[in-house]
Protein backbone atom coordinates (compact mmCIF):
# COMPACT_ATOMS: atom_id res chain seq x y z
CA UNK A 1 0.00 0.00 0.00
CA UNK A 2 2.93 1.95 1.21
CA UNK A 3 4.46 1.38 -2.52
CA UNK A 4 1.39 2.23 -4.37
CA UNK A 5 1.05 5.83 -2.29
CA UNK A 6 4.36 6.49 -2.93
CA UNK A 7 4.03 5.54 -6.96
CA UNK A 8 1.04 7.53 -7.71
CA UNK A 9 2.90 10.52 -6.07
CA UNK A 10 5.92 10.01 -8.01
CA UNK A 11 8.09 9.84 -5.02
CA UNK A 12 11.83 8.18 -5.71
CA UNK A 13 11.39 4.42 -4.79
CA UNK A 14 7.56 4.31 -5.68
CA UNK A 15 7.79 1.26 -7.92
CA UNK A 16 10.69 -0.64 -6.03
CA UNK A 17 8.44 -0.09 -3.00
CA UNK A 18 5.14 -1.51 -4.84
CA UNK A 19 6.81 -4.18 -6.55
CA UNK A 20 8.32 -5.33 -3.27
CA UNK A 21 5.73 -4.97 -1.38
CA UNK A 22 3.55 -7.40 -4.02
CA UNK A 23 5.86 -9.76 -4.32
CA UNK A 24 6.24 -10.42 -0.82
CA UNK A 25 2.51 -10.95 -0.67
CA UNK A 26 2.24 -13.16 -3.55
CA UNK A 27 4.95 -15.38 -2.42
CA UNK A 28 3.05 -15.39 1.23
CA UNK A 29 0.10 -16.21 -0.29
CA UNK A 30 1.76 -19.00 -2.36
CA UNK A 31 3.74 -20.12 0.58
CA UNK A 32 0.82 -20.12 2.80
CA UNK A 33 -1.78 -21.92 0.14
CA UNK A 34 0.83 -24.81 -0.67
CA UNK A 35 1.34 -25.59 3.40
CA UNK A 36 -2.27 -25.77 3.23
CA UNK A 37 -2.59 -28.42 0.37
CA UNK A 38 0.29 -29.87 2.13
CA UNK A 39 -1.74 -30.26 5.49
CA UNK A 40 -4.54 -31.65 3.71
CA UNK A 41 -4.23 -33.96 1.06
CA UNK A 42 -0.27 -34.96 1.71
CA UNK A 43 -0.60 -35.68 5.62
CA UNK A 44 -4.62 -35.56 5.92
CA UNK A 45 -5.27 -33.20 8.85
CA UNK A 46 -8.75 -31.94 7.24
CA UNK A 47 -11.38 -33.71 8.59
CA UNK A 48 -14.75 -33.09 8.20
CA UNK A 49 -15.52 -30.55 10.93
CA UNK A 50 -12.19 -28.60 9.31
CA UNK A 51 -13.68 -28.84 5.40
CA UNK A 52 -16.60 -27.42 7.08
CA UNK A 53 -14.69 -24.27 9.35
CA UNK A 54 -13.12 -23.84 5.89
CA UNK A 55 -16.00 -23.69 3.98
CA UNK A 56 -17.75 -21.02 6.18
CA UNK A 57 -14.40 -19.29 6.68
CA UNK A 58 -14.64 -18.84 2.32
CA UNK A 59 -18.52 -17.62 2.62
CA UNK A 60 -17.88 -14.87 4.85
CA UNK A 61 -14.78 -14.17 2.91
CA UNK A 62 -16.55 -13.44 0.31
CA UNK A 63 -19.27 -11.80 1.91
CA UNK A 64 -16.27 -8.92 3.19
CA UNK A 65 -15.49 -9.02 -0.89
CA UNK A 66 -20.00 -7.67 -1.56
CA UNK A 67 -19.00 -5.08 1.01
CA UNK A 68 -15.88 -4.03 -0.96
CA UNK A 69 -18.54 -3.58 -4.31
CA UNK A 70 -21.08 -2.17 -2.63
CA UNK A 71 -18.76 0.96 -1.71
CA UNK A 72 -18.12 1.29 -5.28
CA UNK A 73 -21.70 0.63 -6.44
CA UNK A 74 -22.45 3.27 -4.16
CA UNK A 75 -20.63 5.65 -5.39
CA UNK A 76 -21.59 5.38 -8.88
CA UNK A 77 -25.45 4.84 -7.97
CA UNK A 78 -24.81 8.20 -5.31
CA UNK A 79 -23.46 10.33 -8.78
CA UNK A 80 -25.49 8.98 -11.11
CA UNK A 81 -29.05 9.34 -9.27
CA UNK A 82 -29.32 12.73 -9.18
CA UNK A 83 -26.34 14.27 -11.07
CA UNK A 84 -24.87 17.40 -10.25
CA UNK A 85 -25.47 20.61 -12.00
CA UNK A 86 -21.34 20.69 -12.92
CA UNK A 87 -21.87 18.02 -15.44
CA UNK A 88 -25.08 19.28 -16.60
CA UNK A 89 -27.69 17.21 -14.27
CA UNK A 90 -27.54 14.09 -17.03
CA UNK A 91 -26.42 11.34 -17.16
CA UNK A 92 -24.23 9.92 -18.65
CA UNK A 93 -22.67 13.74 -18.54
CA UNK A 94 -21.99 15.56 -22.01
CA UNK A 95 -19.45 14.55 -23.88
CA UNK A 96 -18.84 10.94 -22.55
CA UNK A 97 -19.16 8.58 -25.32
CA UNK A 98 -19.95 5.42 -23.17
CA UNK A 99 -20.34 1.78 -24.74
CA UNK A 100 -22.96 0.36 -26.02
CA UNK A 101 -24.06 -2.34 -23.89
CA UNK A 102 -25.41 -4.98 -26.58
CA UNK A 103 -22.14 -5.47 -28.11
CA UNK A 104 -18.90 -6.21 -26.44
CA UNK A 105 -20.23 -6.02 -22.73
CA UNK A 106 -23.05 -8.53 -23.57
CA UNK A 107 -21.47 -10.88 -24.90
CA UNK A 108 -18.81 -10.57 -21.69
CA UNK A 109 -22.09 -11.34 -19.78
CA UNK A 110 -22.85 -14.64 -21.90
CA UNK A 111 -19.07 -15.44 -21.55
CA UNK A 112 -19.44 -15.38 -17.61
CA UNK A 113 -22.53 -16.89 -17.75
CA UNK A 114 -21.27 -20.14 -19.83
CA UNK A 115 -18.51 -20.06 -17.69
CA UNK A 116 -20.08 -20.74 -14.49
CA UNK A 117 -22.15 -23.62 -16.29
CA UNK A 118 -18.67 -25.00 -16.71
CA UNK A 119 -17.59 -24.52 -13.25
CA UNK A 120 -20.76 -26.33 -11.86
CA UNK A 121 -20.63 -28.79 -14.59
CA UNK A 122 -16.61 -29.23 -13.17
CA UNK A 123 -18.15 -29.83 -9.57
CA UNK A 124 -20.75 -32.54 -10.83
CA UNK A 125 -17.83 -34.40 -13.02
CA UNK A 126 -15.37 -33.99 -9.39
CA UNK A 127 -18.21 -35.40 -7.18
CA UNK A 128 -19.20 -38.24 -10.13
CA UNK A 129 -15.80 -39.50 -10.08
CA UNK A 130 -14.88 -38.19 -14.08
CA UNK A 131 -11.83 -36.84 -14.08
CA UNK A 132 -11.81 -36.07 -17.71
CA UNK A 133 -14.68 -34.51 -18.02
CA UNK A 134 -13.75 -32.44 -14.55
CA UNK A 135 -10.66 -31.71 -16.79
CA UNK A 136 -12.25 -30.79 -19.86
CA UNK A 137 -15.06 -28.53 -18.03
CA UNK A 138 -12.19 -26.98 -15.61
CA UNK A 139 -9.86 -26.01 -18.57
CA UNK A 140 -12.79 -24.82 -20.75
CA UNK A 141 -14.09 -22.09 -17.57
CA UNK A 142 -10.69 -20.71 -17.50
CA UNK A 143 -10.43 -20.28 -21.40
CA UNK A 144 -13.67 -18.57 -21.33
CA UNK A 145 -12.67 -16.53 -18.13
CA UNK A 146 -9.54 -15.96 -20.51
CA UNK A 147 -11.42 -14.59 -23.48
CA UNK A 148 -13.35 -12.26 -21.06
CA UNK A 149 -10.36 -10.45 -19.78
CA UNK A 150 -9.04 -10.37 -23.19
CA UNK A 151 -12.46 -8.27 -24.64
CA UNK A 152 -12.31 -6.26 -20.98
CA UNK A 153 -8.77 -4.92 -21.91
CA UNK A 154 -10.00 -4.58 -26.01
CA UNK A 155 -13.09 -2.25 -24.57
CA UNK A 156 -10.12 -0.32 -22.24
CA UNK A 157 -7.83 0.37 -24.85
CA UNK A 158 -10.22 1.23 -27.34
CA UNK A 159 -12.28 3.38 -25.04
CA UNK A 160 -13.65 6.84 -25.28
CA UNK A 161 -12.92 8.12 -21.93
CA UNK A 162 -10.27 7.58 -19.14
CA UNK A 163 -10.71 7.38 -15.49
CA UNK A 164 -10.10 10.57 -15.34
CA UNK A 165 -12.86 11.89 -17.13
CA UNK A 166 -14.99 13.71 -14.02
CA UNK A 167 -16.80 11.35 -12.42
CA UNK A 168 -18.43 8.94 -15.04
CA UNK A 169 -14.73 7.75 -15.80
CA UNK A 170 -14.04 7.29 -12.12
CA UNK A 171 -17.58 5.61 -11.30
CA UNK A 172 -17.00 3.22 -14.24
CA UNK A 173 -13.32 2.05 -14.04
CA UNK A 174 -13.24 1.75 -10.21
CA UNK A 175 -16.17 -0.64 -10.40
CA UNK A 176 -14.87 -2.24 -13.51
CA UNK A 177 -11.46 -1.88 -12.78
CA UNK A 178 -11.80 -3.53 -9.34
CA UNK A 179 -13.89 -6.07 -10.96
CA UNK A 180 -11.32 -7.19 -13.84
CA UNK A 181 -8.44 -7.21 -10.76
CA UNK A 182 -10.80 -10.24 -9.23
CA UNK A 183 -11.64 -12.04 -12.77
CA UNK A 184 -7.46 -12.13 -12.37
CA UNK A 185 -8.09 -13.83 -8.78
CA UNK A 186 -10.28 -16.12 -10.38
CA UNK A 187 -8.88 -17.45 -13.10
CA UNK A 188 -5.58 -17.75 -11.16
CA UNK A 189 -7.79 -20.18 -8.11
CA UNK A 190 -9.26 -21.87 -10.59
CA UNK A 191 -5.84 -22.62 -12.67
CA UNK A 192 -4.40 -23.50 -9.37
CA UNK A 193 -6.99 -25.82 -9.36
CA UNK A 194 -6.70 -27.48 -12.63
CA UNK A 195 -2.96 -28.03 -11.38
CA UNK A 196 -4.55 -30.07 -8.25
CA UNK A 197 -7.01 -31.94 -10.44
CA UNK A 198 -4.43 -33.16 -12.57
CA UNK A 199 -2.67 -34.36 -9.72
CA UNK A 200 -5.37 -36.07 -8.71
CA UNK A 201 -5.67 -33.80 -5.50
CA UNK A 202 -9.42 -33.94 -5.00
CA UNK A 203 -11.43 -36.84 -4.35
CA UNK A 204 -15.29 -37.82 -4.73
CA UNK A 205 -16.61 -36.30 -1.18
CA UNK A 206 -13.22 -34.22 -0.63
CA UNK A 207 -12.48 -30.92 -3.04
CA UNK A 208 -12.82 -28.07 0.01
CA UNK A 209 -10.15 -25.94 -2.75
CA UNK A 210 -12.51 -26.18 -5.36
CA UNK A 211 -15.75 -25.45 -3.74
CA UNK A 212 -14.00 -21.91 -2.96
CA UNK A 213 -12.82 -21.40 -6.26
CA UNK A 214 -16.04 -22.02 -8.10
CA UNK A 215 -17.90 -20.12 -5.01
CA UNK A 216 -15.50 -17.38 -5.78
CA UNK A 217 -16.36 -17.70 -9.45
CA UNK A 218 -20.03 -17.37 -9.21
CA UNK A 219 -19.40 -14.29 -7.42
CA UNK A 220 -17.27 -12.55 -9.99
CA UNK A 221 -19.72 -13.44 -12.24
CA UNK A 222 -22.96 -11.91 -10.06
CA UNK A 223 -20.78 -8.49 -9.41
CA UNK A 224 -20.40 -8.52 -13.51
CA UNK A 225 -24.32 -9.14 -14.05
CA UNK A 226 -24.22 -6.04 -11.63
CA UNK A 227 -22.27 -4.11 -13.42
CA UNK A 228 -23.61 -4.73 -16.44
CA UNK A 229 -27.49 -3.97 -15.57
CA UNK A 230 -26.27 -1.07 -14.08
CA UNK A 231 -23.19 0.52 -14.92
CA UNK A 232 -23.33 -0.17 -18.90
CA UNK A 233 -27.22 -0.76 -19.63
CA UNK A 234 -29.32 1.30 -16.67
CA UNK A 235 -26.18 4.09 -16.73
CA UNK A 236 -25.05 4.35 -20.34
CA UNK A 237 -26.93 6.36 -23.19
CA UNK B 1 -42.77 58.73 15.46
CA UNK B 2 -44.56 57.46 12.34
CA UNK B 3 -42.50 56.13 9.60
CA UNK B 4 -44.05 55.47 6.33
CA UNK B 5 -42.22 55.94 3.15
CA UNK B 6 -44.05 57.44 0.74
CA UNK B 7 -46.18 55.25 -2.18
CA UNK B 8 -43.69 56.13 -4.98
CA UNK B 9 -40.61 54.56 -2.55
CA UNK B 10 -42.63 51.19 -2.26
CA UNK B 11 -40.55 48.25 -2.57
CA UNK B 12 -42.43 44.72 -3.48
CA UNK B 13 -40.07 42.05 -2.45
CA UNK B 14 -40.18 38.81 -3.60
CA UNK B 15 -38.80 35.63 -5.57
CA UNK B 16 -39.57 32.75 -7.82
CA UNK B 17 -42.74 31.50 -7.15
CA UNK B 18 -42.90 28.13 -5.33
CA UNK B 19 -42.32 25.20 -7.29
CA UNK B 20 -43.79 21.43 -5.59
CA UNK B 21 -41.17 20.23 -8.22
CA UNK B 22 -37.96 21.56 -6.20
CA UNK B 23 -39.34 21.49 -2.78
CA UNK B 24 -36.13 21.03 -0.51
CA UNK B 25 -34.40 23.75 1.01
CA UNK B 26 -31.98 22.94 -1.87
CA UNK B 27 -32.88 25.21 -4.43
CA UNK B 28 -30.13 25.14 -6.88
CA UNK B 29 -32.16 22.45 -9.52
CA UNK B 30 -35.04 25.40 -8.99
CA UNK B 31 -32.39 28.04 -10.23
CA UNK B 32 -30.54 25.81 -13.12
CA UNK B 33 -34.01 24.68 -14.44
CA UNK B 34 -34.76 28.81 -15.07
CA UNK B 35 -31.66 29.61 -16.71
CA UNK B 36 -31.99 27.03 -19.00
CA UNK B 37 -35.78 27.69 -19.62
CA UNK B 38 -34.64 30.83 -20.04
CA UNK B 39 -31.93 29.96 -22.55
CA UNK B 40 -34.65 28.30 -24.23
CA UNK B 41 -37.10 30.85 -24.68
CA UNK B 42 -34.81 33.02 -26.14
CA UNK B 43 -33.81 30.12 -28.88
CA UNK B 44 -37.25 29.83 -29.27
CA UNK B 45 -38.99 33.56 -29.59
CA UNK B 46 -35.78 34.96 -31.58
CA UNK B 47 -34.27 37.09 -28.56
CA UNK B 48 -37.40 38.57 -27.89
CA UNK B 49 -36.36 39.70 -24.40
CA UNK B 50 -39.78 40.63 -23.29
CA UNK B 51 -41.69 37.40 -24.03
CA UNK B 52 -38.73 35.64 -21.67
CA UNK B 53 -38.39 38.26 -18.89
CA UNK B 54 -40.16 36.23 -15.91
CA UNK B 55 -37.94 33.71 -16.62
CA UNK B 56 -34.79 35.84 -16.64
CA UNK B 57 -35.97 37.76 -13.03
CA UNK B 58 -36.35 34.37 -11.60
CA UNK B 59 -33.02 33.00 -12.75
CA UNK B 60 -31.73 36.07 -11.41
CA UNK B 61 -33.51 36.08 -8.06
CA UNK B 62 -32.48 32.25 -7.58
CA UNK B 63 -29.02 31.77 -8.67
CA UNK B 64 -25.74 33.30 -7.44
CA UNK B 65 -24.56 35.88 -9.40
CA UNK B 66 -21.47 33.74 -9.27
CA UNK B 67 -22.86 31.18 -10.97
CA UNK B 68 -24.59 33.06 -13.85
CA UNK B 69 -21.77 34.66 -14.48
CA UNK B 70 -19.25 31.50 -14.77
CA UNK B 71 -22.64 29.81 -17.08
CA UNK B 72 -22.64 32.69 -19.13
CA UNK B 73 -18.63 32.08 -19.76
CA UNK B 74 -18.82 28.49 -20.44
CA UNK B 75 -21.88 29.34 -22.63
CA UNK B 76 -19.39 31.60 -24.83
CA UNK B 77 -16.60 29.04 -25.10
CA UNK B 78 -18.65 26.61 -25.70
CA UNK B 79 -18.15 24.43 -22.50
CA UNK B 80 -21.27 24.56 -21.23
CA UNK B 81 -22.24 21.08 -19.54
CA UNK B 82 -26.34 21.70 -19.57
CA UNK B 83 -28.35 21.53 -22.56
CA UNK B 84 -28.07 24.32 -25.10
CA UNK B 85 -30.83 25.06 -27.53
CA UNK B 86 -30.18 24.07 -31.18
CA UNK B 87 -27.70 21.37 -30.23
CA UNK B 88 -28.80 17.75 -30.31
Amino acid sequence: AIGAVMYFHSHRGGEVMLFAGLLATTLSMAIWWRDVVRESTFEGHHTVVVQEGLRNGVILFIVSEVMFFFAFFWAFFSASFCPTIEIGAIWPPKGIECFSPWEVPALNTMILLLSGASVTWCHHAIVAGKHSNAVISLALTIVLAAIFTGFQLFEYSSAQFSISDGIYGSTFYMATGFHGFHVFIGTTFLAVCLARLLSFHFTTDHHVGFEAAAWYWHFVDVVWLFLFVAVYWWGGA
Amino acid sequence: LACSLPSAMEVKLETAPVDKRFANTNQAKHCYAYYNAYHQCMYENNDDAEACFKLKRNYMSLCPTKWVESWDEQREAGTYAGPVPGEK
